[in-house]
């Protein structure tokens, strides 16, 4: 039965190999797009993660209460201590930020002062990727600042200037100055024009001694994503050893909006391509309808001679089967080549800086999971039985006498 | 004997488009296993209706018909094509064989509907193409074949499933008369040599010579049938 349905697909050839062509381009599309969601969606979570950690460890109160003492998580040496017990050699952000108004000679602004003690890996890739000019406030440095490049610029302020921070009604010092050190890029402008780096220790002195806001908990290391499932087992750790007064959230919950838009991703995309698959689809009911309608004499024949209805049925099946199933193993092997070849990295010269504004990596690493195979896969082959639904159906009722009487 | 095929007041009323045509007015008929009979009369006589009946390929207006014991003409579609599968072998005027498959393969068709496995089939299928003297063409395509070797390709089809009976209507129509008569002359034999049952029509009175008995058709009616050359 396959031979034969083989054999009158081929029958023409052209039309047939413009459908199956057709198959294999919506193949290829899909898979090449959910390689690129794909793409994006680890490249999305994980400039998230590198920022902020996959978990973090912050104030229970911090979310309801908006001010600055609600926020601070206190006795963070010991609750540093509690978490790197849990997770041995895990590598972790100190992050204290304080609310502050910000001076030069001449200007000032009101800005988020960060305190940041960061682990040397993470250290070392902030410093590649958001440092301009200079260098961060080093280490346990008491009068050295880094400031956002577009607040530099505002506040009329080089490298080697000194820069006053207010920080009144905390419980630090409140007051003090410093050398600016460094100048930092980031892709958002608008975050890049309200912030200031100190060392966490400089922080603590100038606000709140002995405090953090959150620790960033980054699981892992190098590229690749830990798994969801990982990152919530963690938590439910965490959050059993630290206690009540503490919440840990994962980067979901600490950037709800993102974690929806990546979750939307995939249904989108299905969407997508169930559309391009309907057009495919209607391709294919007209090859095999066609085929149909030029061989009713022959089929009135196989009629004739003992096939039944479902027998005839079957055969338009297999037609629309083996044709969509062709163009589809061509689909599959073209985006196959072309998926491996992209996971080696595709870059967009010239889009860096477009991409990061959204978030983006400058590198993209295309992949499908075994799952969107196996959607692309489900689609094509309920395209080829929706496809010759109608076919088979007017196949299925012809009668044997008047099939042979049919002149084409 | 008892008949394999039986015709009890078989009527057939064509009606398309408000006009209607009688095709068949009352026709009785019984087909003896081992006959080789041939169904003649002029265009529009009726025989493609009559034989199109007994096989089951159509229904009558009225009357009755049967396969040996069974009765056919009430049968709905799945089971008369099981029928058909089974018992009946047919061979048309025109278009007999599946373009993308061989002779061979074409041969074995029915048997393959049947589902028997493909070593059998074939090796029956070519045992069909040898009776009728095409075997040296067995993988030829039908467009590779002339007018004549494909109705021996459509014979052999129905021999290779060993049917009860061979319906063909006007299986030399379309071929020049040397070729129709060796066709007719290698029904025959099978006839002679297996005692398959042939009901065929024609309106060639030369083809008559073989057989063993004539019925005549006029207007739906039989006029006459007669046994001749009595084997
Ligand atoms: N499908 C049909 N619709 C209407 N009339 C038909 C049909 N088939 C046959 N007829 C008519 O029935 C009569 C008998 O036809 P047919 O059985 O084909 O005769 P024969 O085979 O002897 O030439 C003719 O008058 C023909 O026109
Ligand atoms: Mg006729």
């Amino acid at each position: 039965m396959w031979a034969l349905a083989w054999r009158n697909v081929w029958r023409h050839k052209a039309r047939s190999i413009v459908t199956a062509g057709a198959v294999a381009v919506v193949v290829i599309f899909t898979l090449v797009f959910f390689s690129f969601t794909q793409a994006t969606k680890t490249g999305m979570m994980e400039v998230l993660t590198n920022d902020f950690g996959h978990l973090q460890v912050k104030s229970a109160r911090a979310k309801d209460a908006q001010d600055f003492d609600a926020s601070l998580l206190r006795g963070a040496a010991e609750l540093e201590a509690a978490l790197l017990e849990e997770l041995p050699g895990v590598r972790m952000a100190r992050v204290l930020e304080v609310p502050a108004l910000v001076s030069g000679e001449t200007r000032s602004r009101g800005v988020l002062v960060i305190g940041l003690k960061q682990d040397p890996t993470l250290r070392e890739r902030f410093e590649l990727e958001y440092l301009a000019a200079g260098r961060l406030p080093s280490p346990g440095s008491l009068d050295e600042i880094a400031l956002g490049e577009a607040l530099a610029r505002t506040l009329h302020l080089d490298i080697g200037d000194p820069v006053y921070v207010f920080a009144p009604g905390t419980e630090g010092w409140g007051a003090s100055a410093y050398v600016l050190v460094g100048i930092l890029k980031f892709p958002q402008a608008s975050y890049e024009g309200k912030v200031a780096y100190l060392s966490l220790e400089g922080a603590q002195e100038l606000a709140a001694p002995g405090a953090v806001t959150r620790f960033e908990v980054h699981l892992g290391a190098g590229r690749g994503v830990p798994r969801e499932e990982e990152i919530h087992r963690v938590k439910e750790r965490l959050t059993s050893v630290l206690g009540a007064g503490v919440s840990v959230e994962t980067w979901r919950e600490a950037s709800p909006d993102l974690a929806a838009i990546l979750d939307l991703m995939d249904p989108a995309m299905v969407v997508f391509s169930f559309f391009i698959f309907v057009l495919a689809g209607l391709l294919v009911v007209n090859t095999i309808y066609l085929g149909l309608v030029e061989r009713i004499r022959e089929f009135g024949v196989m009629i004739a001679v003992g096939a039944d209805r479902w027998r005839v049925m079957r055969m338009i099946f297999a037609e629309s089967l083996v044709l969509v199933l062709a163009g589809s193993a061509v689909g599959l092997a073209v985006s196959g080549v072309c998926i491996a070849w992209m996971s080696r990295g595709v870059a967009f010269p010239g889009l860096d800086e477009a991409l990061a504004e959204f978030g983006l990596p400058a590198v993209l690493y295309p992949s499908v999971t075994l799952q969107q195979v196996a959607i692309t896969m489900a689609f094509t082959i309920a395209t080829a039985l929706l496809a010759a639904l109608w076919p088979a159906w007017v196949a299925g009722r012809l009668q044997p006498v008047e099939a042979m009487r049919h002149v084409a | 004997m008892k008949p394999i095929l039986r015709a009890v007041g078989l009527t057939k009323v064509y009606g398309s488009d408000g006009v209607s045509t009688p095709a068949l007015r009352g026709v009785d008929l019984e087909v003896l296993p081992g006959e080789f009979t041939a169904i003649v009369g002029p265009s529009g006589s009726g025989k493609s209706t009559l034989l199109h009946i007994l096989g089951c390929l159509d229904k009558p207006s009225s009357g009755e018909t049967y396969l040996g014991e069974r009765r056919t003409d009430q049968l709905d579609p799945v089971s008369s094509a099981r029928l058909r599968l089974q018992e009946i072998g047919f061979v048309f005027q025109a278009y007999n064989l599946i373009p993308v498959l061989s002779a061979l393969e074409n041969a074995a068709f029915v048997l393959e509907l049947r589902g028997v496995p493909k070593k059998v089939r074939e090796e029956k299928a070519m045992q069909a193409l040898e009776a009728l003297g095409i075997a040296d063409l067995a993988h030829r395509r039908p467009n590779q074949l002339s007018g004549g070797q494909q109705q021996r390709v459509a014979v052999a089809r129905a021999l290779a499933a060993e049917p009860q009976v061979i319906l063909a209507d006007e299986p030399t129509a379309n071929l020049d008369s040397q070729s129709g008569l060796s066709l007719i002359e290698l029904m025959k034999r099978l006839n002679v040599e297996r005692g398959m049952t042939f009901l065929f029509s024609t309106h060639d009175p030369r083809l008559l010579e073989h057989v063993t008995r004539i019925v005549r058709l006029e207007d739906g009616r039989v006029v006459s049938d007669e046994r001749v050359n009595a084997a």
